[in-house]
C-alpha cells in the first residue's frame, strides 16, 4: 500500500527521526551535493541530480580504525571499534542502494566484517526514486532501475513537491511516522533509459582478456582512484597500523586497483605492470570476476565514473566497443 | 572549432606517420558526450581523421609522454603545456630528439564537466600571456590575437592578509573533502617520481588515513615538491572530483619564487628550478 | 580473547626467535589463549597474517607441523617495515596472528608417489612441513628428493635440520647455491640446472616448486622437458595480501583470489587462469 506524505510531513518526520538517529543525508558542500550526516533537517538537500560520492561511505568509511592496541603492563589488549548508534541514510538513489546490496556480498560473506555487519543491521535506507535521468544514467543495463525498491527499506517518489511513500520492508515500516494518509493516485512513470549491451559482453570476456583493447584504452588512463572512489560498489581497501604519540590503530582505508603498488609484493614482484594490465583488472573484476563469485554484475549505471574521469574513459562506451571487438572476432 | 586549424593539425599528424617520423602522435578528440574533448593516442595515418581542436581541450598531454619514453611521439600542446616540455628537457625526463612538438596557438579554455561547456574562460587563461607555444617544431594556425588580463595575485594577497588561524581552518576544511585519488599528482607532468613520498613506509610521510591532517600533510608537500617548478598548466584543480582550490596553492608558491628568485617555470629549457640549484655566489648573510 | 571480527587477531607471544640466514628468521609463536591454541588447526600450505602492532600485517607460510605443540613456527625474511618489526621482536613480546588461510598441499594425493621438492631461497619455507610431513609418515611415500638452492651458501634456507634431511631413509638433499665462497665445496649452479642435471623421473612422481618468480619459471621449463604433465606439478603462489578473507580484493590472479583459492595451486589449474601471474 503506498503512502502520501506533504513535503512538511516529511520534514517533520526526518526531524524526529534526528532524535534518536544518526541522518546521513544530501547537502550542499560547496558548489557539490554529498553525503553527509545532519544536525539539522535544514540542511538536507531535496533537489539534486545525484551526489559527489556514493553514500558506500557509511558503510565502508574512507578511512576507519578497526581496533585500537592498548598495552597496560606489558599486557597487550586489542580494543575493536563499537557502533554507537542506529542510523538512517536518507534520499540515496535506487543505484546507491543496489550499490550497496553489492558490497554485501563480499563483506557479509563468512567470515562476515564485525563492523560493515553491525553498521549495515543497525541503517535503515529510505531512498529516493529518480524522475528524471541524467545522461551519464545506465541503471536499467546493471540490474537496476529508476524505480527500483529492492535495496531499500522505504522508497519515496516525488509527485509534485510531495511525496509516495512505499514501505518495503518491515524494518521501513517501523520507521514511517503515524498517521500517514493512502496514496491512490498514479504512481509517475520512471524516465527511461538508453541501455548499454552488458549481458553479451559480460559472456564473453574470458575470450576478450587478452585483446590489445586493454592496452590501448589505458593510453590515456591516469591510473587515479576517482573511478573507483566516486564508485558505488568499488570496495577495495588497504589495511595497515598507525602509530601515533603511544596510540597504535589497526586503519582501514579506501584503496583502488589503480594504485601504483596494489599488487607490488615486498620481494619486488608485481604480476601487473603495464598500464593495459591495471586499468584491464578494474573492468575485469566488476564485470566478470565479480558475476563469478557473487552472481551479479559489480556495477549499478550510476554513471559517476562517467562523469568524473578526467580522461573520458567511459564503461558504456567500453562495454560498446567491447561488443564490436566480439563481433570482429566471430566474423560477423 | 577553427577547421583550417584542425585540418592543418591532422595533416601534419597524418604525414609524420606516414614517413615514419613518429610512432604515435598524442592530440585530443572528441569525449563521450559530443561536446567536451579527450586525449586520443592515433597511431595509424587514419587515426588521425579523429583529432580535434577547441576551447575544451584542457588536457596537458605532455605527461603522456613519460608513459612513452625511448619512442618518438608527437604531441599536440597549447602554450601552457610547452611549458612543461622545457620543465621536463630541463630535468632530463625526455629527449628532445624523441619529441616532435606539433603547437598550437591557444584561444583559451573554458570550464567543462563531462556533457558540460560553459563560456567562462577558465581562471588560468584569463591572465595568460602566451601567445603561442614557448617551444615547438610545426606551429598549427600561427599566433593568436587575444585579450589578457595581467596577473596580479590578488586572490592570493587576499588571502595573505588573513591571519594564520583563519587561513587553517580554510584549508582544514577544503582537506577535510579531500579523498586522496591522487588525480592531481597523477595529471601533474611534474610529479613523476617512481615511488611516491605518499607512498613510502619508510620514512612515513603520510600514511593511508584519509583524514584532514593527513591529506593537509598529502597537498602541502606536493605543493613544496612543484614550488618553482609548478607550470602552471591548474590541470590539478580541474581534475580534483571534490573541486578542492589548489591553484590558491600553487600560484602561491609560483607568486612566493617570482619574487625571491624572479624565475617562473617551463619558459627556457636551460634554466634550471631554484631548488635544484646552487650557486656559490648566492651567499647567505648572518647577523653576528 | 576471540574475536568478534575476523580483522582482530588472535594474541600470541614470540617465545623463540632463530637466525637461519643473514636476513632469514624462524620465529615460534605460541597463542596466548588456550582454546584458541588447542583448536588452531591448519594443513601444511596453509598461511597466517602475523601483525606486528604498530607496524602492520603480512601473510607467512605456517612452516611448523600441525600437531606440533610447541609452538607455531614461522620463517620471516627482512624485507619492508612489517617484517623488520618482526625480526626486532624479543622473546616474550606479544604479537598478533590471523589464520589459517588458504588451501594446502593435497599430501593425501601424494600417497605411494615419488615426491620432488624444489626450493629456492624463502621458496624453502612452505616446502619445510612437507618435506617434514613425508619424513613423519615416511612409509606412505616412496622416494623424497629435496633441491635446495640459495644465492650464497649462507643464504640457505633450514640448515639445521639438513642433518636430519640427508638421513632420512630413501631420501635425498641437494644442495645448490648460485655464488659458491671460499668454503663451499659443492654445487654452484642455478636449480633449474640441478633439476636438469639430476633429470627426475615423471614416473609416478609429483614435483612441488617454490622460489622467487624467475626460478620457478625456468624450473618449470626444465620439467616439461622432462616430460612433467602439468598435473604433477604443483606450486605456491606469492601475492600482495592485506586481509586474507578474499574481501579486499587485492590478491587476485584473474578469478582465482590467492588467499582463498591458493595459495597453492597445480600447473594445470594455473594454465587456465585468465591472467597469468
Amino acid at each position: 500500500m503506498n503512502l502520501f506524505a506533504s513535503k512538511d510531513d516529511l520534514i517533520r518526520w526526518l526531524g524526529s527521526l534526528l532524535k534518536e538517529h544518526i541522518v546521513i543525508a544530501p547537502v550542499r558542500v560547496q558548489e557539490q551535493t554529498t553525503f553527509q550526516p545532519i544536525s539539522r533537517v535544514e540542511e538536507v538537500v531535496f533537489d539534486f541530480n545525484n551526489t559527489a560520492l556514493s553514500p558506500k561511505g557509511w558503510f565502508l568509511p574512507p578511512t576507519e580504525t578497526l581496533f585500537s592496541v592498548q598495552r597496560d603492563d606489558g599486557k597487550v589488549e586489542l580494543v575493536p571499534t563499537k557502533v554507537e548508534r542506529d542510523a538512517v541514510i536518507f534520499g540515496l538513489h535506487p543505484c546507491d542502494a543496489r550499490g550497496i546490496a553489492l558490497m554485501d556480498s563480499p563483506f557479509l560473506q563468512e567470515p562476515s566484517d564485525a563492523l560493515y555487519r553491525e553498521r549495515r543491521s543497525r541503517t535503515a535506507l529510505i531512498g529516493l526514486a529518480c524522475r528524471q535521468a541524467q545522461p551519464e544514467c545506465f541503471c536499467t543495463s546493471m540490474g537496476s532501475a529508476p524505480d527500483d525498491p529492492s535495496n531499500v527499506d522505504i522508497l519515496l517518489t516525488e509527485v509534485e513537491d510531495d511525496y509516495i511513500v512505499q514501505a518495503v520492508t518491515e524494518k521501513g515500516k517501523a520507521l514511517l511516522p503515524k498517521g500517514l494518509a493512502e496514496y491512490k493516485g498514479k504512481v509517475p512513470a520512471p524516465p527511461k533509459l538508453e541501455t548499454v549491451p552488458t549481458k553479451e559482453v559480460i559472456s564473453a570476456m574470458r575470450e576478450l582478456f587478452n585483446d590489445p583493447y586493454w592496452e590501448q584504452l589505458a593510453d590515456r588512463c591516469l591510473h587515479c582512484n576517482i573511478c573507483a572512489y566516486v564508485c558505488p560498489t568499488c570496495y577495495c581497501f588497504d589495511m595497515r597500523d598507525y602509530a601515533d604519540k603511544g596510540k597504535v590503530e589497526r586503519v582501514r582505508s579506501w584503496e583502488s586497483c589503480q594504485s601504483p603498488g596494489f599488487s607490488l609484493t615486498a620481494g619486488g614482484y608485481d604480476p601487473r605492470t603495464t598500464k593495459g594490465e591495471r586499468l584491464r583488472q578494474r573492468f575485469y573484476h566488476k564485470l566478470f570476476y565479480f558475476p563469478e563469485q557473487f552472481q551479479d554484475v559489480a556495477c549499478v549505471g550510476c554513471g559517476r565514473c562517467v562523469r568524473d574521469c578526467p580522461v573520458n574513459i567511459d564503461i558504456r562506451e567500453v562495454i560498446s566497443n567491447l561488443k564490436q571487438v566480439m563481433e570482429a572476432k566471430s566474423g560477423s | 572549432m577553427d577547421k583550417e586549424l584542425i585540418q592543418q593539425i591532422r595533416d601534419k599528424a597524418r604525414n609524420l606517420l606516414k614517413e615514419g617520423t613518429v610512432e604515435g602522435v598524442i592530440g585530443y578528440e572528441r569525449a563521450s558526450d559530443d561536446l567536451t574533448s579527450r586525449p586520443l593516442f592515433a597511431y595509424s595515418p587514419s587515426d588521425t581523421e579523429r583529432l580535434i581542436f577547441d576551447e575544451t581541450c584542457a588536457h596537458n598531454l605532455v605527461k603522456y609522454l613519460l608513459d612513452k619514453k625511448g619512442k618518438k611521439i608527437a604531441v599536440v600542446v597549447k602554450p601552457c603545456d610547452s611549458r612543461a616540455i622545457n620543465l621536463l628537457l630541463n630535468e632530463g625526463q625526455i629527449e628532445r630528439d624523441n619529441v616532435f612538438i606539433i603547437g598550437v596557438g591557444c584561444p583559451g579554455m573554458v570550464e567543462t564537466n563531462w556533457n558540460h561547456k560553459s563560456e567562462t574562460l577558465q581562471a588560468k587563461c584569463r591572465t595568460c600571456q602566451l601567445f603561442k607555444p614557448v617551444v615547438y617544431d610545426f606551429l598549427a594556425g600561427g599566433e593568436i590575437e587575444r585579450q589578457a588580463e595581467e596577473e596580479t595575485y590578488s586572490d592570493i594577497t587576499e588571502e595573505e592578509a588573513k591571519s594564520v588561524a583563519t587561513r587553517r581552518e580554510f584549508w582544514l576544511e577544503q582537506f577535510g573533502r579531500c579523498i586522496r585519488c591522487y588525480a592531481c599528482r597523477q595529471v601533474c607532468p611534474g610529479c613523476y617520481c617512481p615511488v611516491c613520498f605518499a607512498e613510502r613506509l619508510d620514512p612515513l610521510w603520510v600514511g593511508i588515513r584519509i583524514a584532514p591532517e593527513e591529506n593537509d600533510m598529502w597537498q602541502t608537500i606536493r605543493s613544496f615538491h612543484l614550488a618553482g617548478r609548478c607550470i602552471g598548466c591548474n590541470e590539478c584543480e580541474r581534475v580534483c572530483p571534490v573541486d578542492i582550490p589548489l591553484s590558491l596553492l600553487n600560484r602561491k608558491l609560483e607568486k612566493d619564487v617570482k619574487e625571491l628568485f624572479a624565475f617562473q617555470a617551463g619558459l627556457d629549457p636551460e634554466e634550471p628550478p631554484p631548488f635544484a640549484t646552487f650557486k656559490k655566489e648566492e651567499v647567505m648573510e648572518f647577523e653576528k | 580473547m576471540g574475536p568478534e571480527s575476523p580483522f582482530t587477531p588472535y594474541l600470541a607471544t614470540l617465545k623463540t626467535a632463530t637466525q637461519l640466514t643473514p636476513d632469514i628468521k624462524l620465529l615460534s609463536v605460541e597463542l596466548e589463549d588456550p582454546d584458541i591454541k588447542a583448536s588452531f588447526d591448519y594443513k601444511p600450505g596453509q598461511f597466517a597474517l602475523l601483525s606486528a602492532f604498530g607496524e602492520g600485517e603480512a601473510p607467512f607460510g605456517i612452516v611448523s607441523l600441525p600437531l606440533q605443540r610447541d609452538g607455531l613456527e614461522f620463517a620471516v625474511r627482512r624485507i619492508g617495515t612489517v617484517t623488520r618489526a618482526l625480526q626486532e621482536l624479543e622473546p616474550g613480546d606479544t604479537l598478533g596472528v590471523r589464520g589459517p588461510f588458504g588451501n594446502y598441499f593435497p599430501l593425501e594425493d601424494y600417497v605411494g608417489k615419488n615426491v620432488i621438492v624444489i626450493g629456492g631461497g624463502i621458496g624453502m619455507a612452505p616446502l619445510r612441513p612437507v618435506i617434514n610431513r613425508i619424513l613423519e609418515r615416511r612409509n606412505d611415500y616412496k622416494e623424497l628428493l629435496i633441491i635446495n638452492g640459495a644465492r650464497t651458501p649462507q643464504d640457505l634456507v633450514f640448515q639445521p635440520e639438513f642433518p636430519t634431511w640427508m638421513k632420512a631413509p630413501g631420501t635425498k638433499l641437494e644442495l645448490t647455491v648460485d655464488r659458491g665462497d671460499e668454503q663451499w665445496k659443492g654445487r654452484v649452479a642455478l636449480v633449474p640446472d640441478v633439476v636438469k642435471e639430476l633429470a627426475p623421473s615423471p614416473d609416478n612422481a609429483i614435483a612441488i616448486i617454490c622460489g622467487p618468480p624467475i626460478m620457478i619459471r625456468f624450473t618449470l621449463a626444465r620439467l616439461r622437458d622432462l616430460s612433467f604433465k602439468d598435473n604433477q606439478i604443483v606450486t605456491t603462489l606469492e601475492a600482495k595480501m592485506k586481509c586474507g578473507l578474499g574481501k579486499c580484493a587485492r590478491c587476485n590472479i584473474g578469478e582465482k583470489y590467492v588467499c582463498q583459492d591458493g595459495p597453492v595451486f597445480n600447473l594445470e589449474q594455473l594454465s587456465q587462469f585468465l591472467e597469468q601471474p
